[in-house]
């Protein structure tokens, strides 16, 4: 098929040389060229301002929260007396929990989870209370459920908690009665006593957690998309001979003249994200406040060092941007944020290399979410450098393409 | 008569236009990426991803300045659970947490001085759990290990100092109130059992947004006008248009899902607690709303390159807004409202259900109801969307024609004169 069809508005305009003076070729003439594009194109001005603050408004007001509060939990209750119900009104009381409904049996209770009306139950066997104080163990049960992992791992925490408090207060009761002092039930009870520190985020806050690796993510995913587009573009609109003579027939002019707009763009909505989220909402972020602009500044160039390679690799848009679109997506879940990449297959821990994003992640725990020197992770800001620099490699296939190359679908 | 042969021809222009599409989907390299490639593949990517379900052995370093037997223990233990490893003994906090920093273990375990000492004496004693919070079950892990270790040996301290007669008095000695707890339904509580059912169903909506939307944005730069819909004269009613098109979608759809929803969980074992029948009466109305919703989108997209700039990023925040990652009761109101406007949320919600916790079809009763909903609205969408296409198509046609006779007659009336 032939490609003249594709009429596009700038084509018609830079026929006139609207933006630049008649003639004037050059580094600046290409910078202003492409700035000309992305503020006339709209689909640059969603992905590049309103999907990113979209973005970042939906990730940090969706988990507000920190934790998930007053999930609802179910209880059986068969013994029905004091001791189970006050149990019950203990588990209420926690953060996490809230008690919503009382089943008569646990078949009832499962189904309710099955109905999505709890995620948890408590299940008091009758005879509980009079075994209890017979000395005849009685045994009670909670039902949790994986299928949600935070809300499953927040659950058993509270669960757990109050049916260890079950026996712990049978046994303080106990010694109350003998006549121990308050230390001494203490001692015996919990000889052992374990000191939680949760460090740099003792609230256990998922917002800080998972935000700091979603939005730069999506960030980076529009990057990823962007810089092979506009450069794909060149070719499909019928742009790339006028972009190769503005360009003075350059590689190294037609490269960073190209990138550089969007660079500047990109690193100033990276920043506000920055801004907001620590600055605003106070994420920690003890590696303070050069850290975090130099892992900006990185996560920005090598996004952009990576789709432009990937579309100097194969010169098609589809194709490059198909590949991006692969790599964007997939470095969520090779970040290793929410599951580890120690605990997945070796040869995927080293594929995980491959990924900006996983750096970018190694970089913001060590020296932005911990305050260790950057030097700690030098591994990964020698990758970050060097993603940024991939695109030499194929500078001179990209004006090769833009020379030469049609525009394949 | 006439209206069998009414309805034939309906018929036939159908099936016309879903071959058309179909034989487009197949010619067309990018779109058969996104309809078939990318379901075919992403599954196995993803479950090879997570095919180690948990995460085990979490490197620790232990500073152990006590040197006790207790101390010891306390060590050994964490090495051999499952979950934990000692991977340093280090001599001071600073010297661990620089060890941590350098990504050599992600918490540390520091027993203090008087560590036993405080044990002899009847005091209660302190151990410090330290983890670095940037992976989440890398803390769960250290920090779950610890309290299971803890309560261990406080049973065993608590047994040495009750001196019982029978084992039995040492087991209601140390635990009056015996608990047990069920983890039901994902009960490995692997990681890939629990974000695979969501993944593959966001899948399917993401590759049908992605697919449909190109081979529309293709429609149109193929089209010598830049319309949507060809002059054809097949194509002339708009419920054929979107019925054979949607059908054509459906009918490579139906064998997709089957992989995702049948086949994929069965290859890598993960959950499967849904029966055929449920699944497929499920599938359905997923299927038809993903496909109505796609194609009204479709019909915004100028270039076929665009889509994917529009789409890909959504993906993330669907899966979270399905209430897989985050809980559904926690999602604040007004993202609830933004959530049902996307089929994926009510299909997640759904399967997950159904795959995962062996729930009915009564029991999704509202996520099945939904989809059914959304399936009728988006079919009108897209519906009112063609036919303001094919309107704007064919306005644009007739000014032209307009045109062309308006020059005919004014260059006819030059030549006369």
């Amino acid at each position: 098929m032939t490609q003249t069809k594709h009429t596009d508005p700038l084509t018609a305009e830079q026929g006139e040389g609207m933006q630049t003076p008649a003639g004037r070729t050059g580094f600046i003439a290409v910078f202003l060229r492409e700035l000309h594009i992305i503020f006339t194109t709209p689909v640059y001005l969603i992905c590049m301002f309103l999907l990113p603050m979209f973005v970042m408004v939906f990730f940090t007001t969706l988990m507000d929260q920190g934790q998930p509060n007053k999930m609802p939990v179910g209880i059986v209750d068969l013994d029905n007396t004091v001791t189970t119900r006050q149990l019950t009104r203990k588990l209420d009381a926690f953060q996490n929990t809230d008690v919503v409904a009382y089943y008569n049996s646990v078949d009832e209770a499962r189904l309710a989870m099955q109905r999505n009306e709890i995620y948890g139950f408590m299940y008091f066997p009758k005879g509980t209370t009079d075994k209890l104080l017979a000395s005849r163990q009685p045994k009670i049960s909670f039902y949790y459920s994986y299928t949600s992992l935070t809300a499953g791992a927040l659950l058993y925490k509270d669960l757990k908690t109050i049916a260890t408090l079950g026996s712990a207060g049978v046994g303080s009761a106990t010694m109350q009665a003998r006549g121990y002092t308050q230390k001494q039930i203490m001692a015996f009870l919990q000889p052992i006593a374990v000191d939680l520190h949760a460090v740099k985020n003792p609230w256990t806050n998922y917002n800080f957690y998972l935000t700091t690796m979603l939005v730069p993510g999506c960030l980076m995913l529009f990057i990823f998309l962007l810089t092979p587009y506009s450069l794909g573009t060149e070719l499909k609109f019928n742009r790339a001979r006028k972009l190769l003579l503005v360009a003075g027939d350059d590689k190294w002019t037609l490269l960073l003249g190209k990138l550089l707009p969007q660079t500047l763009i990109f690193l100033s909505v990276f920043y506000l994200y920055s801004l907001y989220v620590y600055g605003i909402l106070g994420f920690p972020h003890s590696g303070g406040t050069f850290h975090i602009l130099l892992l900006g500044l990185l996560a920005v160039t090598a996004s952009q060092g990576f789709g432009a390679f990937m579309f100097g690799l194969m010169p098609s848009l589809r194709m490059s941007m198909s590949t991006c679109s692969l790599w964007a997506v997939l470095s969520f879940s090779l970040v290793g944020t929410a599951f580890p990449v120690f605990a997945m297959d070796p040869a995927i821990e080293g594929i995980a290399q491959m990924f900006p994003l996983r750096h970018y992640f190694r970089i913001y725990q060590t020296s932005v979410f911990n305050d260790f020197p950057l030097s700690y992770a030098w591994v990964n800001l020698v990758a970050m450098i060097a993603f940024s620099l991939l695109p030499m490699l194929v500078a001179g296939n990209i004006r090769k393409a833009m020379r030469e190359y049609k525009y394949m679908e | 008569m006439t209206t069998m042969n009414k309805f034939f021809n309906i018929l036939r222009d159908t099936c016309y236009i879903c071959l058309q599409e179909l034989k487009n989907v197949f010619r067309d390299q990018g779109v058969l990426i996104f309809l078939v490639v990318v379901p075919l593949a992403y599954p196995l990517l993803y479950s090879w991803i997570y095919n180690n379900e948990v995460a085990r052995e979490v490197p620790v370093a232990i500073v152990d300045l006590s040197h006790s037997h207790t101390s010891r223990e306390f060590t050994r233990m964490i090495d051999a659970s499952p979950d934990t490893r000692v991977a340093l003994r280090c001599n001071s906090l600073d010297e661990a947490r620089q060890r941590i920093g350098r990504g050599d273990a992600y918490g540390v375990v520091y027993f203090p001085e008087d560590f036993q000492t405080r044990l002899n004496r009847m005091e209660q004693t302190h151990v410090g759990v330290y983890c670095d919070m940037s992976i989440m079950l890398a803390y769960k892990a250290i920090f779950q290990t610890c309290v299971a270790i803890q309560g261990e040996l406080n049973s065993r301290i608590q047994v040495k100092l009750s001196g019982n007669y029978t084992d039995r008095e040492n087991e209601i000695t140390t635990r009056p109130l015996d608990f047990q707890e069920v983890p039901i339904f994902n009960n490995t509580a692997g990681y890939g059992n629990f974000i695979i059912p969501g993944v593959l169903m966001l899948i399917i909506q993401q590759t049908l947004l992605l697919g449909v939307g190109m081979a529309a944005g293709t429609a149109r730069e193929k089209n010598n006008y830049g319309f949507l819909v060809p002059i054809h004269r097949r194509y002339r009613g708009v419920m054929r248009i979107v019925w054979g098109k949607a059908m054509a979608y459906l009918m490579i759809y139906v064998v997709m899902a089957a992989y995702l929803l049948c086949a994929v969980p069965y290859f890598f074992n993960f959950i499967s607690l849904v029966t055929l029948s449920q699944l497929a009466l499920f599938s359905l109305p997923y299927l038809l709303s993903c496909i109505f919703f796609s194609m009204t989108l479709s019909a915004m997209m100028r270039y076929r390159e665009n889509v994917m700039l529009l789409v890909v990023f959504s993906s993330v925040m669907l899966l979270f807004m399905s209430g897989v990652s985050w809980p559904q009761s926690n999602i604040p109101a007004f993202w609830q409202g933004v959530s049902w406007l996307f089929p994926s949320t009510f299909g997640i919600r759904g399967f997950v259900r159904m795959n995962s916790m062996g729930a009915t079809l009564t029991d999704v009763s509202t996520e099945y109801r939904a989809l059914w909903i959304q399936t009728i609205v988006y079919f009108v969408l897209a519906h009112e969307v063609y036919r303001f296409n094919i309107a704007k198509a064919r306005h644009a046609i007739h000014h032209r024609l307009l045109r062309l006779r308006l020059q005919a007659v004014s260059s006819s009336e030059d030549n006369q004169s």
